[in-house]
C-alpha cells in the first residue's frame, strides 16, 4: 500500500496494481470510510481496481494533513461490503451483436455456447470510469477471451455489449469503441435525470440474461420512450 | 432574454464544474480558463462560479431582448450594434442591442458573463455542458438564453486594470507539475528528457485532452500500461508512442497509461489557452509549492473581486524600474 500526490489537490492510495475482488472491496471500504468522516476539505473519492483518489480543497489542507487523516482508516474491515445482484437483459447476436460469430469462431465455439458461457457467470462491478455510467467488470471466463479489433469503430450504440481480452463491458452511451460486440440491452446504463444517474454501482453483482427481440423492443419502449 | 444569431465555433455554457459523480464515471467539466471565467463573472457582479458562455476562438453574434448587463473576458474585438466596446470591461446593453464578439488574438477560449449567470438546468449539480454524456449541448444559432434577475446587483463599468489582464500570447510556456505518481514506469532518463525537453501542442486537442508532440519519454521494463486507475484534470499520461497526453476539464475520470505528472491546478488555465503549435516546457514543483501558488493567486482573484465591487482601490506604483498594482482597502 502507498500514499503519493496526484497533482496538487488529490492524493492516490494504491493497493497495488492488481485486479482482484478482494482488494477492490478494500478500495471501496476505504472510500466509504473516507466519505463518513465529513472532512471539511473532502471534495469526492474515487474509486478503481486497487487504488482510489482523494481529491481535497489544497485551499483548506496541506498534502501531509490528509495523508495523516486518511492513513488510520486504511485498515477499515471489508466484510460489509455487499452489493445489489442485477440481471442485464441482453439480446445476443444478429444486428445487435455483430461480433459473436467473430467471437465463436476465434475460440473454436458455437455462438450458443459464448451466450451461454458470457450469461453463465456472476459478475462484480470494481469501479465506473472511463465514461459515465460505464462498469468495470470482474473478468470473463478465459474461454470466451478475445481481442480488440484493429480498428475501432467510429460509433458503438448505447446499450452494446463487448468483450475485449478478458474484460467485457456495456456502452452506456453512444461512443467510438473497439470492443467485439455480441449482443446490446435495452436498458438505460446512464439518465442524467434519474437519481443515481447510474444504473450500475460499484459492488453490484451483474448476470446477464438472454432475450428475444420481442422482449428487447418492449423493454426497450418501456427504458427510452419518454426520453425520446 | 438573449437570442443567439450566429455561432461560428464550439459554445457551451460552463459554471465551475461537477463535484461528487467522478465515482460514477462523470467527468468534472467546468471552465477551460477558470481565472479569466472567474473575472468575468466578478465585472458583473456574480460570484465567481455562477453559469456563463465560452467560446472557442471566435465569440457569437447576439441579440439582447431585454435590458442586461454582460462583460466579455479575452483578448478579442467585441462591438455592441456595430461600435466598438473594450472587453473585461462591463456594459449594460438595452433592448434590441446587438453584441458581436470577434475571433480571438490570443489564446483559445473566451468568456461572456451577464449579472444573474445564464439561466439553465442543472444537471447533477452543475451547468456545465458535457454533451457526449447527454449533459448541455453546444448552443446553435436560434438558441434562446435567459440570464437571472439581476436589476439590483448588475452594475456596468467596471474595468479590469490593464496589467491584471493574463496574457495569453505567448509562443512558449513554462507550466509547473508535481511529478508521479506512477514514476516506477519510467526511466530516470525518461523523467529528465520529460522536464528538459520543449513540447509541442497538437491540433488533437480539445476539453479532454491536449495531446502534445516532442522526444519520446522511455517507458521502464514495467511498460506504458498500468491496471486503470483514477486521474484529475492536468494528469499526464504516457501511452506507449512516449508521447505525452495532458487530461483537461472533460477527462475520463480513470485512465490506464502510466501517469508521469499533474500540472497545477494555478497553471491549468495557461495550458488551456495555449494554441496547438506552442511550446510547452514542464517544471517539476513541491505539491506544497504548488499549494502556496494557487494560495497567491486566489489571493489576486479575492482582490481583484473586492477592487470590482469597490471594496479596495487599485493604485499604480513605480519600484526598482518596475510597475507593479498594489491593492489598498478593508480585508
Amino acid at each position: 500500500m502507498n500514499i503519493k500526490p496526484l497533482g496538487d489537490s488529490a492524493l492516490l492510495i494504491s493497493f497495488g496494481e492488481v485486479i482482484d475482488d478482494e482488494v477492490n472491496a478494500r478500495v471501496h471500504a476505504v472510500a466509504r470510510a473516507i466519505e463518513g468522516k465529513d472532512f471539511g476539505w473532502l471534495v469526492e473519492v474515487v474509486p478503481a481496481y486497487s487504488s482510489l483518489a482523494v481529491i481535497f480543497d489544497p485551499l483548506k489542507v496541506t498534502f501531509e494533513d490528509v495523508k495523516k487523516a486518511v492513513e488510520p482508516l486504511l485498515d477499515v474491515s471489508t466484510g460489509a461490503f455487499k452489493g445489489r445482484k442485477i440481471e442485464i437483459p441482453v439480446l445476443y447476436g444478429g444486428e445487435y451483436g455483430p461480433d459473436i460469430e467473430f467471437v465463436a469462431e476465434y475460440n473454436g465455439l458455437g455462438v450458443d455456447d459464448v451466450i451461454e458461457i458470457h450469461s453463465g457467470k456472476t459478475y462484480r462491478v470494481h469501479f465506473l470510469g472511463f465514461l459515465p455510467g460505464f462498469a468495470y467488470l470482474s473478468p470473463v471466463d478465459e474461454r470466451i477471451a478475445t481481442p480488440r479489433l484493429e480498428r475501432p469503430r467510429l460509433k458503438v450504440p448505447a446499450g452494446s455489449v463487448g468483450i475485449a481480452g478478458r474484460q467485457t463491458g456495456i456502452y452506456p452511451i453512444e461512443s467510438p469503441g473497439g470492443w467485439r460486440l455480441i449482443g446490446r440491452t435495452p436498458l438505460r446504463l446512464f439518465d442524467p435525470s434519474r437519481e443515481p444517474p447510474t444504473l450500475l454501482q460499484p459492488g453490484d453483482e451483474v448476470r446477464f440474461v438472454p432475450i428475444s427481440e420481442e422482449e428487447f423492443v418492449e423493454l426497450y419502449r418501456g427504458e427510452w420512450r419518454s426520453k425520446q | 432574454m438573449i437570442e443567439l444569431l450566429s455561432v461560428p465555433s464550439l459554445l457551451t455554457v460552463q459554471d465551475a464544474g461537477r463535484t461528487g459523480y467522478r465515482k460514477l464515471g462523470v467527468p468534472v467539466s467546468g471552465f477551460m480558463d477558470d481565472f479569466s471565467a472567474r473575472v468575468a463573472n466578478y465585472l458583473v457582479g456574480n460570484p465567481g462560479d455562477f453559469p456563463l458562455l465560452e467560446f472557442l476562438l471566435a465569440g457569437p453574434k447576439m441579440r439582447f431582448n431585454a435590458s442586461v448587463v454582460f462583460a466579455v473576458a479575452g483578448d478579442v474585438d467585441v462591438r455592441i450594434n456595430g461600435t466598438p466596446i473594450e472587453p473585461w470591461t462591463s456594459y449594460w446593453a438595452k433592448r434590441g442591442d446587438i453584441l458581436e464578439v470577434g475571433t480571438l488574438r490570443s489564446g483559445l477560449y473566451g468568456y461572456i458573463a451577464f449579472a444573474g449567470g445564464v439561466k439553465c438546468e442543472k444537471l447533477l449539480g452543475s451547468c456545465s455542458a458535457y454533451p457526449r454524456a447527454g449533459l448541455g449541448r453546444p448552443l446553435k444559432a436560434g438558441d434562446r438564453l435567459s440570464v437571472g434577475y439581476a436589476l439590483l446587483t448588475g452594475r456596468e463599468g467596471c474595468s479590469l486594470p490593464r496589467k491584471l489582464k493574463p496574457d495569453y500570447s505567448g509562443d512558449s510556456v513554462e507550466i509547473r507539475v508535481v511529478l508521479g505518481p506512477d514514476l516506477e514506469h519510467f526511466t530516470e532518463n525518461g523523467i529528465e528528457t520529460f522536464l528538459s525537453s520543449a513540447y509541442v501542442i497538437t491540433p488533437e486537442s480539445d476539453r479532454m485532452g491536449y495531446r502534445l508532440e516532442g522526444p519520446v519519454i522511455e517507458h521502464s521494463e514495467k511498460g506504458p500500461d498500468i491496471v486503470t486507475s483514477p486521474l484529475v484534470p492536468g494528469s499526464i499520461q504516457v501511452p506507449g508512442s512516449g508521447r505525452p497526453i495532458v487530461m483537461m476539464r472533460d477527462a475520463q475520470t480513470t485512465g490506464g497509461y502510466a501517469k508521469i505528472a499533474t500540472v497545477i491546478t494555478a497553471d491549468l488555465p495557461f495550458l488551456a489557452q495555449s494554441r496547438p503549435g506552442t511550446e510547452i516546457m514542464f517544471k517539476r514543483v513541491a505539491p506544497e509549492e504548488a499549494r502556496e501558488i494557487l494560495k497567491r493567486r486566489e489571493k489576486t482573484l479575492e482582490a481583484i473581486r473586492k477592487f470590482l465591487d469597490g471594496e479596495m482601490r487599485a493604485y499604480s506604483v513605480r519600484a526598482l524600474g518596475k510597475e507593479f498594482l498594489l491593492f489598498a482597502g478593508k480585508i
